[in-house]
Order: C-alpha cells, then structure tokens, then sequence
C-alpha cells in the first residue's frame, strides 16, 4: 500500500502539468469554438456557427494545406527511410556520425532553418549567385521562391530528423542473425528487405509519418516566411489571434485541423497497413 | 558489399549531410559577412553585426529572457521528469507506457494549435502573460523528453545496489541521494540541457504566451519580417551555438540515441 502511495506521489507533478496545462487548456479551448465575439469580448453561447464559416471559407485552403502536408510527410518518411537504412546497414563507422547530425538538428534551429531557407531560395540568394557565378543561368530565377515548392523544400528540412529518428529505433531492433537466417534460407536481397526489414519498421515509419504530417499541416511560419502567397490553414489560425481578434473561429479552425490530419493519418496508415512490397 | 554500391551510398550520404547541415552553417557564415546582406559574395570576415547585435536596446532582455526561461524549464522539467520517470519504473511495463504516451500527447499536436490553446486558457484565467506562462508552457514539451530518457536510464538499472543500501540500513531518501541518483546523475544532467535547448528554440508557443517581452527566437524573428540583415544571423548563430552546442554534450551524458 505504502509502496503503491509512493508510486502515485512520484507521478502526480508530471501527471498534475498534464492535467492543468494540457487537457485544461484544451477543454477551455474546445468550448470556445462553440462560443462568439461581441465587441472585442469573447461571449459564452452554443453555436455552430465558427464550423458553418469554417466550411464556407476555409474549404479550399484546408485541402490545399492537407494535400501540402501529405505530399511533405509522404516525402520526409521516404527520405527518413532511407537515411535510417543508411544509419544501419550501409554507413558503417560512420553511422554514429550520420545519427549524431540528425539528432543535433532535431533539437535546434527551427526558426533558423526556415530563416536560412529565405537567403538560399531570395532573388539575390545563395542558388541563384551560384547558378549565376557558374554561367548556368543569365538571370535570377524568380520561381525559385515564394511558392509551394519552397514551403515543401523548408518543410522537408526541418522535419526530416523527426522522421529519421523513430524509423531508425525500429530498425535497430532488426539483429544481423535474422537477416542472415533469410539469406541462408534463400532469400535474395529485396526480398530479405521487403519481408523483414519493411514489416519490422512499421511502427517507426507509420509514427514518423504521423508526426510530419500534423506538424506540417499546423505550421504558420513557414507559408509566411517563404510562401508569398500561399495560403496554408496555420496562417489564417494564427490571423484569428492576431488583428482580427475571432478565438472561437480559430479555435474551431484548430480542431478541424487536427481532426482532418488525424482522418488523413488514420486513413494514410490503413491503406499502407494492407500494402507490403512484393 | 561490392565497391559501387558502395559509392553510390556514400553520394546518398552526402547529399543528406549536405542538405541537413547547410542551412545552418550559412546562417553561422552570414553572421560574420561584412556586407549589408545574408548573400553570397562575402567580401570580408567582420564582426560588425554582433556588434550591431550587442547595440540594439533589445537584445539584453530578450537575451536575459531566454536565460532565465530555459534555465527554469530545464531544472523543473529535470526535477519533475526524473520523479515522473521513477514512478514509471514502479509500474509495470503495460501501464508505464499508456501514461508515457499520454505525457507525449503534448508533442503531437502542432505548436501553433497548443499555442493558441494556452493563449486563451491563460487570459481567461486572468493569469498575467510573460516569462511565468512561457515557463509552464515550455514544461509540456521539454518534460515528455526528460520522462523518456530517464525512464530508458532507469530500464536498465541495477536494482541491486539499491538494495544493498537498504539492507544496510539507508532509509529510503539516502538510498536515493547515495547510491540511485549519482548513478543517474550525468543522464539527469544531459536530459535536462536537452529540456533547455528545447526551451531556447521554441518560438511558436513562446511568440502566443510571452505577452509583451521578447526571447531571442521572438526578436530575430522581428528582424526578419523587418529587413534581411546579417544581425538576425548574428542573433540567430547565438541561438545556435546555444541549443545545437548543448546537444553534443548531452548526446554524451545521456548516451541517449533516439
């Protein structure tokens, strides 16, 4: 009993900052989408109006941020994959070095990436002084930023090591005597790939994506920073708390938001749960 | 492995380090350009925009601000997160993982949603926006990580000499201060400079809930909406040599691999 005391006492700070900073907040915030704005003042009510608006209006720019998103984590878990392969059964002593960059870049630098991004892609940026430098190009290209495809390239770059890092955990646990016993079993190299490496990853890979997809449909900075106009949900979430000053319209915004990354994710994993690679 | 596929996967290598680690060498390089722009050529090495960065009125508090934020995320994330963590290793394997997914729920919604969720909690609760709600909020991101490589250290603890201190007549507490925690020490230590590094990147949930103050990521994104110079570069090596040069250190302590 005393034991079982202790136990609880060691989990409820952790479990006390979930509850009143997390769940709290969240619950406050659910109920305010139902609410209104009068007069600058947030006003108690039970309407459905904000998800009526957010219908009306935010439709397109939602399947533009979702389509966005998808086409992000789709890509980053792929290259996830790949470099996490690469960590495990390719780099050799190098793959603690490979590992160790992508987890200094996990814990830093986001803003500074998304910054980066603008002085590489920028009219007088670092591609196209290169380009021109090297006689490629006799002007500027102006389509390299202010689009979709900068957003995707930012995206990419800094979601990458949340991609990596859950699918590489899933491939470390794949021991060399499994793989050998395919091979003495017969089994060719694609098939040893597709049958253990791939469904031993699952987890890692189908978590990675997950990530990258929420975290790329509710970024806000990256679309303003180097997306002219391009017009991504996260931007017009962030205008409710801003001039515009509607909360319960942001706050139904938000939970459409998650809710449709998570129909997406949910439907997204299924389908791959049901596909292997012969 | 045959020589060429082994080119080919050196080349893929490359590519990736290049593509991961550019971005941030060239906001390192641009801070110490002599020209008035984050560009390529770069005439001459100066150290003009640092002290263009020491100058500007804003920087000492922003400066001091994240200090103070991040030092306190990381002792109470560190303090909080090893209570958690050692309650965890109480439980059995089934119920300590339902409660450290939910500790992580935190980590997968977007920034800007908990921002702006926290926003609104914060001002109907009448709860006065600066450093004070930037702490409690940086608490929900940083703690899941300390939880989680506590927990691992813990995983793989031995028991043993706990015991023995016990046997020996240590009370519980001492047992603790005796033997558990200098064990755990360095991965307490590295968790907690991993909570801070955190702490000091964020800018989303900071920009909603500082009110009117400014951390270091809030201020260099004011000179970016403003005008491209190599100050926010400046600003922005400075917040890099403090999150990304902690990490090494902590990867160490911790010994943690993802």
């Amino acid at each position: 009993m005393r034991e079982r005391r202790t136990t609880v006492l060691l989990l409820a700070p952790a479990l006390g900052i979930f509850g009143i900073l997390f769940v709290l907040p969240l619950i406050y915030f659910f109920v305010i989408s139902f609410w209104r704005v009068v007069l600058f003042k947030l006003k108690p009510d039970f309407t459905f109006v904000n998800y009526g608006q957010v219908y009306d209006q935010h439709t397109a720019t939602l399947a533009f941020t979702l389509s966005l998103a998808f086409i992000v984590a789709a890509l980053t878990t792929a290259l996830g994959f790949i470099y996490a392969y690469l960590i495990r059964f390719k780099a050799g002593r190098w793959g603690p070095a490979l590992l160790f960059i992508a987890l200094i870049t996990l814990f830093g630098g986001y803003l500074m990436k998304i910054y980066s991004w603008m002085t590489i892609l920028g009219i007088t940026g670092v591609l196209n002084t290169a380009l021109l430098a090297l006689g490629i190009i006799d002007e500027p290209l102006p389509w390299l930023f202010y689009n979709a495809g900068a957003v995707v390239v930012t995206l990419i770059n800094f979601l990458l090591p949340i991609a990596i890092l859950p699918i590489y955990g899933s491939m470390r646990g794949i021991t060399d005597i499994e793989l050998e016993a395919a091979r003495d079993l017969g089994a060719g190299g694609w098939r040893s790939f597709s049958d253990i490496v791939v469904p031993r990853c699952h987890t890692g890979t189908m978590a990675g994506f997950a990530l990258c997809f929420l975290l790329a449909a509710g970024d806000y900075l990256t679309p303003q920073l180097v997306g002219g106009k391009v017009n991504m949900i996260g931007v017009q979430i962030s205008a409710q708390f801003g001039g515009i000053f509607n909360p319960p319209m942001g706050s139904a915004m938000s939970f459409v938001t998650v809710g449709a990354s998570i129909a997406v994710v949910v439907l997204a994993i299924f389908m791959l749960t049901r596909w292997r690679p012969r | 492995m045959r020589d060429d596929t082994s080119i080919v996967w050196r080349a893929i290598g490359g590519l990736f380090v290049v593509f991961l680690l550019s971005p941030l060498a060239l906001v390192v390089l641009f801070a110490f350009t002599s020209r008035a722009q984050s560009a390529f050529p770069i005439e001459a090495l100066s150290l003009h925009w640092w002290g263009a960065m020491f100058a500007d009125a804003n920087f000492a508090p922003a400066f001091w601000n994240s200090l103070v934020i991040s030092g306190t995320v990381g002792i109470l994330s560190a303090l909080v997160g090893t209570m958690a963590a050692m309650g965890l290793a109480r439980l059995e394997p089934a119920r300590a993982y339902l409660v450290t997914t939910l500790l992580c729920l935190p980590l997968m919604l977007p920034p800007l949603v908990l921002g702006v969720a926290l926003l609104s909690f914060y001002s109907r609760a009448n709860i006065p926006m600066g450093r004070q709600t930037v702490i409690m909020s940086h608490l929900l991101f940083a703690l899941p990580f300390v939880v989680l490589i506590v927990y691992a250290r813990l995983r793989n603890f031995d028991y043993r000499v706990v015991e023995s201190a016990r046997d020996l007549g240590a009370s519980p507490l001492r047992a603790f201060l005796t033997v558990t925690l200098p064990i755990i020490r360095p991965t307490v230590v590295g968790a907690a400079l991993i909570a801070m590094a955190l702490s000091l990147d964020d800018f989303v949930i900071t920009y909603f809930t500082i009110g009117k103050g400014m951390t270091l990521p809030t201020f260099v994104f004011n000179m970016i909406r403003s005008a491209l110079t190599p100050k926010a570069n400046a600003v922005g090596t400075l917040i890099l040599f403090m999150t990304v040069g902690t990490t090494p250190i902590a990867l160490w302590l911790t010994r943690y691999r993802g």
